[in-house]
């Protein structure tokens, strides 16, 4: 069998203002399954992101992603991080450098891809999340749902293996959500691996593969959509999903 | 009263103060029985006695027929020197000159000490300007790195500069690193003023740096970028936009802190006011002159900042 590309064993974060943002987390992903994440404020859910690509240092366990082995202080973090892409939910997008040259920045500094090259590539990029005709705006001139959209080409540029969606339509105009979305999907539909954090249940229901309940710094269940939204064993699961679907 | 009217109004009472200002001088000069002799300072920013020909050496001077050129012939020894082209001759034939004596001046138009000492004081200001920078932006950089040394380094840098005198500093680096590194007034001055107000952009630096939201460090890093090219290319230039205001701010000061030099053996412009006024006896005059032509590079500085935005703001 196909090892996992991510695999997280008894993974466990305490903050050093001895928050305990992960405890006791397991988990495998293959390649091109799409996880949603959901869960109550604070749960750890952005944490569990950050300790996939080493934005945020792990206090114990395992996490390997790609074959890097994140915990050790020896791997090249910088390596990694080529091969995974993340999407804020502030987008934070280069305000300085137009959608363009946020798109092509990283291939060229990062890859040394020749500038031409970068260029035609960000185009595509741009092309494909459609935003094809406003690559030489710059962001502060875009609205929310473009701007995260040219976050996404932003972090497809490097090719990834796999993408980190933390809570990207949180920060948007409810008119906007769904063209974000839409990119998503379309994502999801080429086979990309995605890990998403966030609120849109509907989103979770007809994209992922299998979803995720976190409270606590701990997964506390997880099922196919089906089961997931259908009928949950778990009584504080039920309760989150009282509160949302409300 | 009308919006427009009013302001007129405030336009008036600016103008008015100004005037009362500038009657309450005349009044406190008078006081003193002041007499004002402005028409002494022009030949101390332009003169126009002509550049001079002096004599290298001891010797005897041979006029030539046409008095169109002289011939110096060195007393003790075989020299001789040929010199045409000036247009008053201050020796007659067969003078004898000493060494440094005037034989001749062209005429023309020449820097008079103050205008000298403006350049002294701008060429001081310019090169302290880009070694301070240099060392800010360096000093700044370690002020946020993760590095403990280069955290520590840069820290006890800053709290040792900003918490003493810039004279003291300045005697420091004239008497003792000097002295030690052989360093002439000028090289000592530069040095000082220069390690001051790098301290001082550290801290500029560091504030900026600071002020980029940590997004986008974030969001640099986990492109694969490291360290250094996120610094380069995301947060740096971003800090510099906010930088830029307080950064000219800086190097206004730095100009005015100039004048500290002139404790050296060093005519910049302060200096060479001193000078001008010990032999005109016009203190007024001399130092509202030296004013004037230190505002004039203040003033230029701040144009030049203020086009350096523009030209920013429509870039992005
Ligand atoms: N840098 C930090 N330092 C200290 N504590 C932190 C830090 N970041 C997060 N925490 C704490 O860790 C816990 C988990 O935070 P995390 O941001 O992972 O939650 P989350 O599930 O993403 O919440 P949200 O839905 O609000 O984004 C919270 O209690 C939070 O206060
Ligand atoms: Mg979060």
């Amino acid at each position: 069998m196909l090892e996992p590309l991510i695999h997280l064993r008894k993974v466990e974060k305490r903050y050093a203002n001895g928050v305990r943002a992960l405890h006791d987390v397991s988990l495998d992903v293959k390649r091109g399954e799409v996880l949603c994440i959901v869960g109550p404020s604070g749960s750890g859910k952005s944490t569990l992101l950050r300790a996939l690509n080493g934005l945020e240092s792990i206090t114990g366990g395992e996490v390997v992603v790609d074959g890097f082995a994140v915990h050790d202080h020896r791997t090249n973090l910088n390596a990694l991080r080529r091969r995974v892409g993340m999407v804020f939910q502030q987008f934070n997008l280069f305000p300085h450098k137009t959608a363009l040259e946020n798109v092509m920045l990283a291939p060229t500094t990062v890859l040394d891809v020749p500038a031409a090259d970068a260029r035609a590539r960000a185009q595509a990029l741009l092309d494909k999340v459609g935003l094809g005709d406003r690559g030489a705006s710059y962001p502060a001139q875009l609205s929310g749902g473009q701007q995260q959209r040219v976050a996404i080409a932003r972090a497809l540029a490097m090719q990834p293996d796999v993408m980190l969606f933390d809570e990207p339509t949180s920060a948007l105009d409810p008119e906007k959500v769904g063209e974000v979305l839409d990119v998503m999907r379309q994502l999801a539909r080429e086979g990309m691996t995605m890990l998403v954090v966030t609120h849109e249940m509907g989103f979770a229901r007809a994209v992922a593969h299998r979803v995720i309940f976190m409270d606590g710094g701990e997964i506390v269940y997880q099922d196919a959509p089906e089961g997931f939204f259908g009928a949950p064993r778990n009584e504080r699961l039920k309760a989150f999903l009282g509160q949302i679907l409300k | 009263m009308r919006p427009s009217m009013k302001r007129w109004m405030w336009h008036g009472v600016y103008a008015v103060v100004l005037l009362a200002l500038g009657f309450g001088v005349y009044l406190a000069t008078a006081r003193v029985d002041y007499d004002w002799r402005w028409e002494r300072i022009p030949q101390y920013l332009v003169g126009t006695e002509g550049e001079e020909i002096r004599a290298p050496f001891d010797g005897f001077v041979d006029v030539a027929d046409d008095g169109k050129s002289i011939v110096l012939n060195e007393l003790k020894g075989a020299g001789s020197e040929r010199y045409a082209g000036f247009d008053r001759l201050l020796v007659g034939d067969g003078d004898l000159v000493f060494q440094n004596d005037v034989l001749a001046r062209k005429s023309g138009l020449q820097a008079g000490p103050l205008a000298v000492g403006l350049w002294v004081t701008l060429e001081i200001s310019a090169l302290s300007l880009v070694f301070a920078l240099v060392l800010g932006l360096v000093a700044g950089l370690g002020r946020v790195a993760q590095n403990p040394a280069a955290r520590h380094l840069a820290a006890t840098y800053v709290e040792i500069i900003r918490g003493t005198p810039l004279l003291v500093q300045i005697f420091i680096f004239y008497f003792f690193i000097g002295t030690v590194l052989s360093l002439s007034a000028f090289a000592a001055g530069v040095a000082a003023l220069a390690v001051f107000t790098g301290a001082y952009v550290a801290e500029i630096v560091r504030a900026g740096i600071e002020a980029v939201p940590r997004g986008q460090m974030e969001a640099a890093r986990s492109l694969g970028m490291n360290y250094a090219q996120a610094m380069r290319h995301v947060i740096l230039p971003q800090a510099f936009k906010k930088i830029l205001p307080p950064l000219a701010g800086q190097f206004i000061n730095l100009i005015k802190d100039s004048s500290l030099v002139s404790v050296m053996a060093l005519t910049d412009l302060t200096k060479a006011g001193r000078e001008v006024v010990s032999s005109t006896f016009s203190p007024f005059e001399v130092w509202f002159t030296v004013a004037a032509m230190y505002l004039l590079l203040t003033g230029g500085l701040s144009w030049l900042v203020r086009r350096l935005e523009k030209g920013m703001a429509a870039g992005a």
